[in-house]
């Protein structure tokens, strides 16, 4: 099969606040030299920029104003500054507020924002300045020419349940750049092959994630003040699980919650979307919610390994910029800034490199530098292993913090922790008995009122996905019912928060693995989880997925 | 030369082709236009009085049904006749069947899907989508030999050809030596009426309740007593228990009848989007708490294998 190429100078794989931050800076310095144009592409899988993207979010406005100082005239949608501050430590019934607001989680100065919303502004943004925004189309491969990478494979359309080709059948198309500026997100399936076939993660600590599961509602007058921003620790987490919830009070009396989740627990029964209908069944959470109506629902994983973890982010022809390098401060909770700066500095680089006509790895190691320079390191370099220091627990965790900042990250020891997977216990080594079919450890049962199942949040996710398409969860199902129901009791049922994993059971059959993969809201979070890493996500056909409007 | 090759089906032109002529007169630079119609017939006459060009009727009894063996020998036989520079058809089923074996039989480059020509004449280049038309190439075709070029269906109007005086119709009789490879069978017919839910005034949907395969034929004879259409819940369809045609929800149909049964079936959201607007709804599950039972007018909390079978019994006691 001979496919259609396309020659372009720089190709940016991820509309997100990296990739579209790379695409807008070169769109300037392009502007600024004048001449020649450049010709720069961005892929993005959703069918509308920004409809993948979910976070918080609280916006550090540092990187935004370097990228573009008249944001405010060009109608930035900040949503609200920050006002109120509240950390609280939760008990299963208390809410415990915390004196005064430990210097990470300070908010002040920062904005409010909906990451949807704020992605579609800057993908309008690049597209005033020229760059070709590819929406609906996934980067599905990586091609490589020996250890240079020369572009990127979308993937192919109009392909049947078992990959026939259906007579709206499109061939993926190979996009040759001299520069590809992955930015494929959180776990990207491009870096990914990246980490398999250069080694990028090499000589560097394992990446660390955690999932991030929000809600989005609408909830009676005189609930919150907008602006408010909390944030809490304890229930209904244990000691040994690491994360924490957010309440974010927007306008229009939407307010946007949450609870993060280091994917580095021991329980194998434990389910986080079970921790997140129990942490919002907690009264500071009822108070708000009663008679609210929820809006929109999500799940993201999220980088938070932090600095050591960061691998190689300047390859022959390539360089990794935001999430999908891991460029997240997991202390301060932020990684958008980080995510725009990077990519504005990946861009820089990538310009100057295809103007001296040489974009080999040691021409793009101006990334290095440029990084090592600027704010992401002075940021990210002093709380390195604070994530790390979880993994020993809560208490652990919290006095490493408070060390990191007070010495500002020197004389502590690098902390090593062994990839979050391979941290979940066997049932028999957690519980110490065999379960046959166990339960999500502690679930409620919801209530459809302020708690749901799976399935029904899955549905205000608004992800939709061509239904006669190949399954985009390639499992090794082998190992199902043989190896992991008895170890682990099949713990993809539980972490997916999509309900995509389902275990049938029918009498005279071993238990079968169903895979609901229309159902998958792009969070990576089996990827990332899954004991055996026999799960690989790969982009299901373009345009599909959730429709992440406002979140 | 331009050749345009024009299509019909029993004698009946197909329109497209007009369009076809439309994108040779933009792309000839007063060149001379010829064109081509395998099997000849009606279409040809009607060409030949429109005065467009040229009309060659290629004719041999084996043009009378398509195939593209046979058709690929046909108008590379006109090809060879009259030597032209562009080789223009209209990107119908039947060019996306024929052009790229006929291009690669010529060794000829093929642009395919085209939708506008830029300039005219030798230099004259071709527009066409990628990207799902996100981008559009403009291609030039390389080589000496002729270019064949195809065109979407719609991007050019048909009523912008440039017509002239009636000509006559010239009948070239072309050569099969090859027996076609394709043995070509009776024309497709319309596969039947997908079953449209939307038009049911009673249905009865089952869903995982039901457990197994043979024992939807409980809710099929509750159906035939009712005269009511089967449906089903998306578990159901992905086992291909039922045809995908009778899944009703947000991945299947929205149904709105008059009466909607529905047998084991929890009521997660993604189905009551598709049923809620039926006027009365039935509800049968083992489960007292399924949502299903929030938007049910009726519910019965029980084993669907004990009452469905009793209710059946009932509708076709006679009355």
């Amino acid at each position: 099969m001979t496919r259609e190429t396309l020659e372009v100078d720089v190709l940016i794989v991820g509309g997100g606040p990296a990739g579209l931050s790379a695409a807008i800076r070169l769109s300037q310095l392009v502007k600024a030299r004048g001449g020649e144009p450049l010709s720069i592409a961005v892929l993005e899988k959703a069918r509308e920029a920004g409809a993948h993207l979910l976070s918080g979010a609280v916006l550090d406005l540092s990187a935004l104003k370097d990228l573009l100082p008249d944001y405010e005239a060009l109608g930035a949608p900040l949503l609200a500054p920050v006002g109120r501050e509240r950390v609280y430590f939760l008990t299963e019934h208390r809410a415990l507020r915390a004196p005064v607001i430990p210097p990470p989680l300070a908010n002040h100065g920062n904005a409010l924002i909906s990451l949807n919303q704020f992605g579609r502004w800057l993908a309008a943004q690049a597209e005033a300045g020229g760059i070709d925004l590819f929406t609906g189309f996934a980067g599905q491969e990586v091609l490589l020419d020996g250890s240079r990478v020369i572009g990127v494979r979308t993937g192919d359309r109009g392909r049947g349940k078992h990959g026939e080709s259906k007579p709206t059948f499109e061939a993926g198309v190979d996009i040759h750049a001299k520069v590809t500026i992955f930015c494929d997100g959180v776990r990207g399936n491009l870096t990914k092959q990246l980490h398999r076939r250069l080694a990028i993660g090499a000589g560097r600590e394992p990446e660390q994630y955690a999932i991030g599961i929000k809600e989005l509602w609408e909830v009676p007058a005189g609930r919150i003040e907008t602006g408010t921003v909390m944030h809490t620790l304890g229930h209904p987490l244990r000691h040994e699980e690491f994360g924490g919830g957010f309440i974010y009070a927007l306008p229009d009396r939407m307010v946007s919650l949450g609870l993060v989740i280091g994917l580095d627990y021991h329980d194998p029964v434990f389910d986080p979307h079970v921790a997140f209908n129990r942490f919002k069944r907690h009264p500071l959470l009822t108070r708000l919610l009663d008679g609210g109506r929820l809006v929109r629902y999500g799940a993201k994983a999220l980088p938070e390994g932090g600095w050591n973890t960061v691998p190689r982010t300047h390859l022959d022809g390539a360089l990794i910029a935001g999430d999908a390098a891991g460029f997240v401060n997991s202390v301060r909770l932020k990684g958008i800034h980080l995510a725009m700066r990077t990519g504005m500095l990946a861009a820089e680089t990538a310009f100057e490199a295809i103007a001296a006509g040489d974009t080999s790895a040691a021409a793009l190691a101006a990334y290095q530098t440029r990084v090592d320079a600027s704010a992401v390191r002075r940021e990210l370099e002093p709380v390195r292993s604070v994530h790390q220091a979880f993994g020993h627990g809560l208490v652990p965790g919290l006095l490493y913090a408070g060390a990191a900042m007070v010495t500002r990250g020197r004389w502590l020891p690098d902390l090593q922790q062994a990839p979050g997977h391979r941290r979940m216990r066997t049932l028999r080594w957690y519980y110490g008995i065999e379960m046959a079919s166990p339960a999500a450890s502690r679930a409620v049962p919801p209530d459809r009122l302020l708690t749901f199942d799976k399935l029904t949040n899955v549905h205000f996710s608004g992800t939709a996905h061509d239904e006669d398409q190949p399954v985009h969860l390639l499992v090794h199902t082998e190992v199902c019912s043989s190896i992991c129901g008895p170890e682990y009791g099949h713990p993809c049922t539980r972490f997916c928060p999509a309900n995509v994993y389902e275990i049938i059971r029918e009498t005279g059959a071993a238990p079968r693995l169903q895979i609901n993969a229309s159902n998958c809201v792009h969070c990576k979070t089996c990827d990332i989880m899954d004991p055996y890493g026999v799960i690989t996500w790969v982009p299901p056909e373009g345009g599909g997925g959730p429709q992440y409007t406002g979140m | 030369m331009i050749l345009v090759v024009a299509e019909q089906r029993g004698g009946a032109l197909n329109r497209a082709s007009w369009e076809a002529i439309v994108c040779a007169q933009q792309a000839a630079a007063g060149e001379p236009i010829a064109i081509a119609v395998p099997g000849g017939g009606e279409a040809a006459r009607l060409l030949a009085e429109s005065g467009v060009g040229d009309v060659l009727s290629l004719e041999h009894e084996a043009l009378a049904a398509y195939s593209p063996d046979v058709q690929v020998a046909a108008v590379a036989q006109a090809i060879a006749l009259t030597t032209p520079r562009l080789v223009v058809m209209a990107h119908t089923y039947q060019a996306r069947d024929y052009a790229p074996m006929l291009a690669a039989r010529l060794r000829a480059p093929l642009v395919a899907d085209v939708i506008g020509v830029k300039g005219s004449g030798p230099s004259a280049t071709f527009l066409r989508p990628m990207f799902q038309g996100k981008l559009v190439a403009e291609v030039s075709p390389q080589g000496t030999g002729p270019a064949i070029v195809s065109c979407q269906i719609g991007a050019f109007r048909a009523d912008a050809v440039v017509k002239g005086a009636p000509g006559a119709v010239r009948v070239v009789p072309v050569a099969i030596d090859a027996p076609s490879r394709q043995t070509v069978e009776a024309p497709f017919q319309e596969a039947r009426q997908a079953v449209d839910l939307g038009q049911a005034e009673r249905i009865v949907a089952v869903g995982r309740g039901i457990k197994a395969q043979d024992q939807i034929a409980v809710a099929e004879k509750l159906a035939a007593a009712m005269g009511a259409e089967m449906a089903a819940s998306r578990p159901i369809c992905d086992n291909g228990w039922l045809p995908m045609d009778r899944q009703v929800g947000s991945s299947g149909q929205t149904v709105a009848p008059k009466l909607y049964v529905a047998l084991g079936i929890s009521g997660a959201i993604q189905h009551l989007v598709g049923m809620k607007g039926s006027r009365t709804i039935v509800a049968i599950n083992k489960d007292a708490d399924a949502p299903i039972f929030e938007v049910a007018d009726y519910g019965i909390v029980g084993d669907l294998f004990e009452i469905v079978p009793a209710l059946t019994a009932e509708l076709e006691k006679p009355r």
